[in-house]
């Protein structure tokens, strides 16, 4: 009993547990290292740099307590800012759902062409950002651009339209080639998941007197609910932070109408010079991520 | 009125021909089984009558219509599949409910129709449960009730109860009869168990091939077996099977004589080779006179004892004898057959009946078409 009681590790674990716990360990620390070194630093040094007023060059500067706090909460900048990023979030996020949906229901089908045609969709997942907004932003060009060209040939226009310098169409266009860019994902996503529902779900819905709507909403949405709340997470995410779309293709113009959190922090730290305002900036849209993350794990989670 | 017809139904996927030529006529209110080894297109069968599965010739008919062109919600027919098919996020009153919401059955004739299907089937306290976290019994039951729940022309079952235990099958098997018996529906019952399909069904259509080979009451199908494939189907172990000829009205085997009751087969009795049927149960393993054989096995179940001797041509037969009777393995002893028991089959691969009558005839008159 005493010795239990005082040495309880080493009489209840065999020696070969002990070694797989060991290995265990060993096999996980590489991950906790690089985890630590490429998340938690850059963390810690963030909300370190953002009590203080920085001059990016030189990266010296004064403490300067709550201030750039209070002017993220009371300057407006990250309020607008945020702002656009819902726009662009949400909007862009809702396409590709339903692009993605829709196309994976597509070649879902007994098609001829759908091996092809699986491939070709991945395409613009492939292609690398720069070249990708480099085409669009030929396409949509006022003055040359194969979009209005095409628009005027078809009569919808009379005048060229400057897709990227004016709103709203500045915000349409780029949460348009974010959709074309990104649906892909949820494509492969959700064809993976179409393959294993199993077919004779539909076929008893069918005896009982389903149409093919009917069975979308009764079997086909019903079964796809946990991958969506997945793919709808990751993508979240990952929309909410993009920068290289949204900065190549309108640099957060016209003036700061596209002007998306990340793009502010980048004007804040590399335009301004305000390093410190721009890692309070970053803070802030880590709560707000933080935040919409419990709220939307809390509310979809619990089934 | 809701007899269900195959005339000339084929069936092929692709190159493959699962049905040949399919002739079935189902009266209304019959409980029939289909009956068959694996792949022999049982299920296939059912999926047509259900509409899943197109015919690529022939005709299907539901009562007076003709339902080859009619979509599966259309047909009045409810199936219960065999592996269940429950909507995994669906509740087990939603499950059951939802043949009548699609049918735009609402609110409180919903909710009534529901709960008297739970009652029926003692689902009412597993009502709001989803099918995850019920039993392979309550899932099956779930899935009889939301065929139960709607009042179609015919039921449809595939081997609704193959995936449980001894036990719970033989509990479901009494409840089916009983259901059937207060319903009075049509019932197509797919099964590979002969034991579902001789207590169960009013007829049963044996399949094999790609064709019916009888289709007939219990008793007839396991007393006067239409061809040699139905004989060593049916029963458990199967009726045996022995080659030899008929010769001056005797059925000759490796020179021993075995009498056999003329007067049940007339003119059909030709001089020529047969292929000679009788059950386990009626052979009598003796001394002295009888054919020769030489004991290989003896199983004893508990009840009886079955044993396997090996005849001079070494062909293998079975015979069912008390449990206490001891036999030695390796010894010799002599069989005698009982006349009244003993069916005879032609020789050819077909081997049919000698001495069929017209009903059973007229399928084997077709299968040689
Ligand atoms: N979709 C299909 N494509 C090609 N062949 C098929 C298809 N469905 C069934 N078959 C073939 O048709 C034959 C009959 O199949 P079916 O499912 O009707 O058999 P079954 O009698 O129900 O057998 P089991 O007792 O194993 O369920 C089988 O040989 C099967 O391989
Ligand atoms: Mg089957």
């Amino acid at each position: 009993m005493t010795a239990i009681a005082t040495n309880p590790p080493r009489d209840r674990r065999s020696p070969l547990e002990r070694a797989y716990a060991r290995l265990g360990v060993l096999l996980i620390a590489p991950t906790i290292i690089v985890f630590s070194l490429v998340i938690v630093y850059p963390l810690l040094a963030a909300i370190y740099l953002s009590v203080f007023s920085i001059y990016t060059p030189t990266l010296q500067g004064d403490f300067v307590g709550a201030a750039n706090y209070i002017e993220l909460l009371t300057g407006g900048a990250f309020w607008h800012s945020l702002g656009v990023t819902l726009i662009w979030t949400v909007g862009t996020l809702s396409l590709q759902i339903i692009a993605g949906i829709g196309l994976a229901l597509l070649l879902h089908q007994n098609i001829w062409f759908r091996s092809l045609a699986r491939s070709l969709v991945l395409f613009p997942y492939f292609l690398s950002t720069v070249v990708a907004v480099l085409v669009w932003r030929w396409l949509f060009n006022d003055l040359y651009g194969a979009l209005n060209h095409g628009l005027i040939q078809l009569g919808i226009l009379d005048m060229p339209l400057d897709w990227l310098g004016s709103m709203p169409n500045a915000m349409i266009g780029v949460i348009l080639v974010g959709a074309w860019k990104y649906f892909p994902f949820v494509v492969i996503a959700v064809l993976a998941r179409l393959q294993t529902i199993p077919e004779n779900l539909y076929e008893a819905a069918r005896i009982d007197g389903a149409g093919p709507v009917g069975r979308f909403f009764d079997i086909t949405l019903p079964q796809l609910r946990s991958v969506l709340v997945v793919i709808i997470l990751l993508r979240a995410i990952w929309d909410f932070k993009e920068f290289d779309l949204l900065y190549l293709l309108t640099g957060g113009g016209p003036v700061t109408s596209t002007q998306t959190l990340s793009l502010l922090v980048y004007q804040e730290a590399f335009g301004l010079n305000q390093m410190g305002q721009a890692a309070a900036y970053s803070v802030g849209m880590m709560l707000v991520m933080l935040a919409f993350m419990v709220l939307y794990i809390r509310r979809t989670g619990g089934k | 009125m809701a007899n269900v017809t195959f005339r000339n139904v084929r069936k092929s996927f692709g190159e493959f021909v699962a049905l040949e030529e399919l002739d079935l006529h189902i009266n209304e209110g019959e409980f029939v089984a289909l009956l068959g080894p694996s792949g022999c297109g049982k299920s296939t069968t059912l999926r047509m009558l259900a509409g899943l599965e197109f015919p690529t010739s022939g005709e299907i008919m539901i009562g007076d219509r003709v339902v080859n062109d009619l979509a599966p919600g259309k047909r009045d027919i409810a199936m219960v599949f065999q592996s269940y098919a429950l909507y995994p996020h669906m509740s087990v009153g939603e499950n059951i409910g939802y043949p009548l919401k699609k049918r735009g059955i609402k609110g409180r004739e919903r909710d009534d129709a529901v709960q008297k299907a739970a009652e029926l089937l003692q689902l009412d306290a597993l009502l709001d449960r989803k099918p995850k976290q019920l039993s392979g019994g309550q899932q099956q039951r779930v899935a009889l009730g939301r065929a139960l729940v709607r009042d179609p022309q015919v039921f449809l079952l595939d081997e609704p109860l193959s995936n449980l235990d001894a036990k719970l099958r033989s509990y479901m098997r009494a409840e089916l009869i009983e259901l059937h018996r207060r319903l009075g529906k049509t019932m197509v019952y797919v099964t590979h168990d002969q034991l579902e399909a001789m207590t169960m069904a009013s007829r049963i259509a044996v399949m094999h091939g790609g064709r019916v080979q009888q289709f007939d009451t219990p008793d007839a199908i396991y007393n006067r077996p239409a061809n040699r494939f139905v004989a060593g189907f049916i029963g458990t172990p199967p009726m045996n099977q022995v080659e030899g000829t008929v010769e001056g009205g005797h059925f000759i085997t490796g020179g021993h004589k075995v009498p056999i009751d003329r007067s049940a087969y007339a003119d059909a009795l030709r001089d020529g080779p047969v292929v000679l049927g009788v059950r386990p149960e009626a052979i009598t393993i003796g001394k002295g006179e009888g054919l020769p054989a030489t004991v290989r096995l003896a199983e004893n179940t508990g009840h009886e004892t079955i044993v396997t001797l090996e005849l001079p041509d070494r062909t293998r037969i079975s015979a069912r004898v008390e449990a206490a009777r001891r036999l030695d393995v390796g010894h010799s002893v002599a069989l005698t057959f009982d006349p009244d028991a003993i069916h005879l089959f032609e020789a050819s691969a077909t081997g049919a009946r000698l001495n069929l009558d017209a009903k059973s005839a007229s399928v084997v008159s077709m299968r040689s078409k």
